[in-house]
Formats: structure tokens, sequence, C-alpha cells
């Protein structure tokens, strides 16, 4: 284990956070390697979110270490990590209600300083949403949910991050936006992006996913290979629906 | 019933729900409307005076009113001592007018401009230097405490403002040489003229407004502080720099009364410790009645202000008169408050602030 492997992008190593006095995480430890989908799963108020919010940067554990590229980012604040490549379509999506979908694009890419890629990250944000690019003008508060996710995901992808986290992407979707999102995901994953994906539609997730944690009660119950937690029993009992 | 029964049903239901505010609301209206016929009707050149004095009044007030709706809009906070930074201001701008480049005394048009200008530049600088220091200072620790804990300590830091005022200047009115501005007549209806004075405070604060709007508009540093307006947490995850973004905002609405107390002290010639509260309070009022948050409504409102002002100090028909100003202002921001407390301007959404 003290043996860094060098493909390693984000290693999350026995964090506790907290909020207050509530114990949210108690000792999470997970790893995403270059080129993966890991997968995190798990029941409401397990600590999904929360995992996602401390390598953000946007609560510090107190214990543990988060290491982003060898470099150490436990305590970094959150403005400086997207600049070191990671980005998050959060839970909720948080777009900018009362800016355009444009401006929350251009918002995703705040911290770049390279004009010329900017228009074209943005043509490919919206060759991956054409529905996006008819309704850039519109302020991102009006749109619909779907729509709204897509420009969460997009305004994510602006960053050019290295580690893409997506909180919940398919939450309260309908089934065929559910499908074009998981699309997405693959063909994001593919173009070279390594993803941290948190999801309440398991089987789905573990269907792009290589890799997979469950986690419960802010602890990783369970981890291993997609295909094996596809299998195991506890989890088709707990999170396939089956049972 | 038929479903047009169910309709009526519905209208009706309806226009009894909105039925007694609004009514007083429209006949307010129509009164005032009707009192502003007639006094057009008596004296359109004294009408008309008093509308232009009621813009340029106005247009003092927007800039104040700015300052208000900017905080509020990105911290949720009303800075009590923004009326005093803007007062501050006032002082700073007469004491180099006066005491160091001698202005009144030496009326050369010449040297006016450059004197004018390099007093605006050190008033605003002073003034957003000022409130940014201290929101570092007072609001900062706060951040996170309940929402009373910020405003008493605003409230607390305008008393300490006007004491410091007090202490540097004297509790009595300061006066500057009232005839700094050229006075001399721009155009005349009937025996009243519009003056050199009035139009030089237009000419100042408009291209002010252009460059805020500007800014916020479309600069990324704009872009930042309404994405920190609508999303703190959002704003932070898209890698911007959250505090420097509020303090840059604290800058510039401080830079924005920093102005308006250099125009406030040439045109009125006269500022005292205290003045920053009356018109602190007239250009929150100003804000809240175009929707506390939103820029071109403080704007408006304050236009509103100062012309409901210059109206009722000058009208000659049944005019309440200047020693009721302050009670018809506050009067407006009470009905504002409990009728329609997200202003004209406003939209009614929870996130709409
Ligand atoms: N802002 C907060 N203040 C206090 N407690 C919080 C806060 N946010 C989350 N928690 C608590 O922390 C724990 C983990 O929450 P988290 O949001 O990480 O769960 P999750 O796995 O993302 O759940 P879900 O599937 O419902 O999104 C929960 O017990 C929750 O109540
Ligand atoms: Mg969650």
């Amino acid at each position: 284990m003290s043996d860094v492997a060098t493909d390693t992008v984000l290693r999350v190593d026995g964090i506790h956070s907290y909020y207050g006095s509530i114990h949210a995480l108690k000792g999470v430890t997970l790893e995403v390697r270059t080129g993966e989908i890991v997968t995190l799963i798990g029941s409401n108020g397990a600590g999904k979110s929360t995992t996602l919010r401390s390598i953000n940067g946007l609560i510090h554990p107190r214990r543990g270490r988060i290491t982003f590229l060898g470099k150490d980012i436990t305590n970094t604040a959150a403005h400086h990590v997207v600049g070191m490549g990671i980005s998050q379509s959060p839970e909720g999506r948080r777009l900018f209600p009362r800016m355009s979908v444009t401006e929350n694009l251009e918002m995703g890419a705040f911290q770049r300083t390279d004009k010329a890629n900017f228009k074209e990250d943005m043509e490919r944000v919206f060759t991956l949403f054409p529905r996006l690019a008819e309704r850039r003008s519109q302020k991102a508060g009006t749109m619909s949910g779907g729509e709204q996710q897509m420009c969460a995901i997009g305004r994510a992808l602006m960053a050019r991050p290295k580690l893409l986290m997506l909180d919940e992407p398919s939450l309260g979707l309908a089934p065929i936006f559910v499908e074009r999102i998981f699309e997405t995901v693959i063909e994001i994953n593919r173009q070279g992006t390594a993803i941290l994906l948190v999801e309440q539609n398991a089987l789905m997730a573990l269907d792009v996913a290589s890799r997979g944690y469950v986690l419960e009660t802010g602890t990783v119950a369970l981890e291993g290979p997609a295909d094996r937690l596809k299998a195991d029993e506890q989890v088709r009992k707990l999170y396939l629906g089956e049972g | 019933m038929t479903s047009a029964d169910t309709a009526e049903t519905i209208v009706k239901a309806r226009r009894a729900a909105i039925g007694p505010a609004t009514a007083v609301a429209l006949g307010l209206i129509a009164l005032l409307i009707v009192w502003l016929a007639v006094n057009f009707e008596k004296s359109p050149a004294l009408f008309v005076k008093a509308f232009l004095i009621g813009i340029t009044n106005g247009s003092v007030y927007a800039l104040v009113a700015l300052g208000y709706t900017l905080v509020y809009g990105i911290l949720e906070l009303i800075n009590f001592a923004h009326g005093d930074v803007f007062m501050l201001g006032g002082m700073m701008s007469a004491t180099f007018l006066v005491s160091i480049f001698h202005l009144g005394s030496d009326p050369s048009a010449v040297y006016l401009w450059p004197a004018l200008f390099a007093s605006l530049a050190i008033s605003i600088v002073f003034c957003g230097v000022l409130n940014a220091s201290i929101e570092r200072i007072a609001y900062r620790p706060l951040r996170k405490a309940p929402r009373l804990a910020p405003l008493i300590t605003a409230i607390a830091m305008s008393f300490i403002l006007q004491n410091v005022a007090i202490a540097w200047k004297g509790p009595n009115y300061i006066s500057l040489p009232i005839n700094i501005l050229p006075h001399g007549v721009v155009f005349s209806i009937g025996r009243n003229t519009y003056t050199w004075d009035a139009l030089i405070v237009v000419l100042l604060t408009v291209p002010v407004l252009v460059a805020l709007v500007w800014l916020v508009q479309y600069t990324k540093r704009g872009k930042a502080m309404r994405a920190t307006a609508q999303d703190r947490e959002a704003a932070a995850m898209m890698g911007i720099d959250v505090n420097r973004t509020i303090s840059f905002t604290f800058l510039i609405a401080g830079g924005l009364a920093g102005a308006a107390g250099l125009i406030y002290a040439i045109y009125f010639t006269s500022i005292r410790f205290d003045q920053g509260f009356q018109l602190g309070l007239f250009a929150f009022t100003a804000a809240v009645l175009g929707g506390i948050g939103n820029l071109p409504g403080a704007v408006l409102g304050a236009l509103f202000i100062g012309l409901v002002q210059s109206f009722n100090n000058t009208l000659g028909w049944h005019a309440p008169g200047s020693d009721w100003t302050q009670s018809i202002v506050f009067s407006i921001l009470i009905l504002i408050l409990v009728f329609r407390p997200e202003g004209i301007l406003g939209e009614r959404t929870p996130e709409g602030g």
C-alpha cells in the first residue's frame, strides 16, 4: 500500500470529515487511476456527497490525507483545487440561475487563461449536448431539470479536468435522459478524463464503471471490480433492488 | 356548476385576495397623478425645474444606493455603515478641494477640472479602501454567525465612523465656497433656469453608472461577483476566490460612495457628520424600492426618491413642503417593506433575494 502506483490520479486516505459535531466520514479510503471510471454507491446519508466535497476542498477533513497527482490537497482551498485539475458537477446541480447557459459554461472555465481553446471546448460541450446549444442564451434557472443537469456537466467539463466528479447526474431525469447522460460519461472518459461517479442508480453505475466502492454510514463497506460488486449478494439485495 | 361558473369564482377569489392593498395603492397613485397634473397645469416651468432638480439629486442617491444593493446582493447584509463611508468621502473631498487645491478662492476654469478629477480619484480610492477594510475587519469574522450579528456590527460601525468625523471636523456643518462650480445658465424655461452646477453633477454621475454596468455585466471580475452572489459555494467550485470577490465588491461599493461624496460636497457645498445617515436612509429606501440586489432597480429607485423630494419641496400647489420629505420617504419605505418587499423590479423568487 505504501508503494504509490504511478498511474494513481486521486488517492483518498482514511479521511474523517465533520459538519460541526456530526461525524460524516469515518475513515474513507479510495483511489482513482488513470483512465478509470470509478463509482461510489451507497444509501442516503452514507457520505457520498461529503466525500466529493472533501476532495473538492469545500470542507477539509480533520484526519486523513487526500493526494491528487502526487500533491497533497487535503487542506487546499476549493478555488485552488479546480486549477489543479479536479472539477465537479455537484449534487443539486448548483448552476448560477440568473446567468445564461453560455455564462455558466464560462464560469466553468474561470481558472483557465487559454482563450484559444476556450471556444473549442464550448463547441465540444455543445456537441455532447446539442440541447444546450439551442438554449445558450437562456437563463439557467429557467431550464428543465434535464437541461440543467447537462449544463452542470458541461460546466464541469469546461475546466478541462483530469478528474471529473459527478454527483448523481441521473437524479430526477427521464430514462431517456439518463441513458444519454451515461453515454456521455463514457464518451468523456474515452477522451481521456478519469471519472468518479456517485450514483443512486447503482445498476447503471456499475455497468459503466471499472471499479466501485460501497459506502455505508461514513465508511467503505465493500470495494472491488464492478462486475464482482454486481454479483455480490449483499449489493444485489441492498442497492440493486433485488431480494 | 359549469366551468364558466368555476372560472368566475376563481376570478372573484383572486380579486378579493389582492383587493384592499391594491385598491389603496391604486388610489394613492391616482391622487399623485392628479396632484402632479394640476401642478404642471398651474406652472409648467416650475414643474420642469423641480423635475430637473429631482433627477440631479436622484443621481447622487443612485451612486449610494448602488453600494447598498451591491453589498446586499453578495452578502445579504444591509451595510448600515455605507452612508457614513459616503459622508467621510464628502469630508475628504472638502478638505482636498478647499485646503489643498484652494478652489473657490481661485475661480479659474482651467484649474477647476484637474482639481475636481484629482479629488474625485482620491475620494473614490479612500472610500473604496475604507469600505473593503470594514468588511475585512468587522464583517468577515462574522460570516458564519447568525444574520443579526453582522447587522448589529454594521450599525456599530456606522456610529464609529460618525464619531471619527466629529473628532476630525467637529460637530458643525463644514461649508465649501458656493462658487466652486460655475453657476452659469445652461438653459432657461420662463424665469426658471437650469445651471451648470446641476448639469456637472449629472455629467459626473452618468459615466460612473455606465462604467459600473460594464464592470458587472461584461468583465471577468463582474461575472465572478454575480456568480458569488448567486451561489457562493458553486462559485468557489469554479475557482473563484470568494473572499477576494467580496472584498472587491466592497471596494467598488465604497468607490461609488466616494464619488457620491465628492459630488455631494461640490453641489450642496456643506456637509456634516450625520449626513451619511440621512442620505444613507434615502438611498437605502431607493435600493429597497428598486428591489434590493437589483442594479438598474437601485438607479430607478434613486431617481424616483430624488423626484419625490424635489416635487415635494418645490411645487407650489398643495405640496407638503420640505419638512415632510423625510416622513414621506420613510412612509414609502414602510409601504414597500410591508406590501412588496421584493421591490418594484425584484422577482418574487426565493433566491431572488
Ligand atoms: N450541511 C450539513 N450539515 C450537517 N450535516 C450534514 C450536512 N450535509 C450532510 N450532512 C450529514 O452528513 C451525512 C452524509 O451526508 P451526504 O450528503 O454526504 O450523504 P450522501 O451519501 O450524499 O446521501 P444522498 O444519497 O442522500 O445524497 C448525513 O448524515 C447528513 O445528514
Ligand atoms: Mg449526496
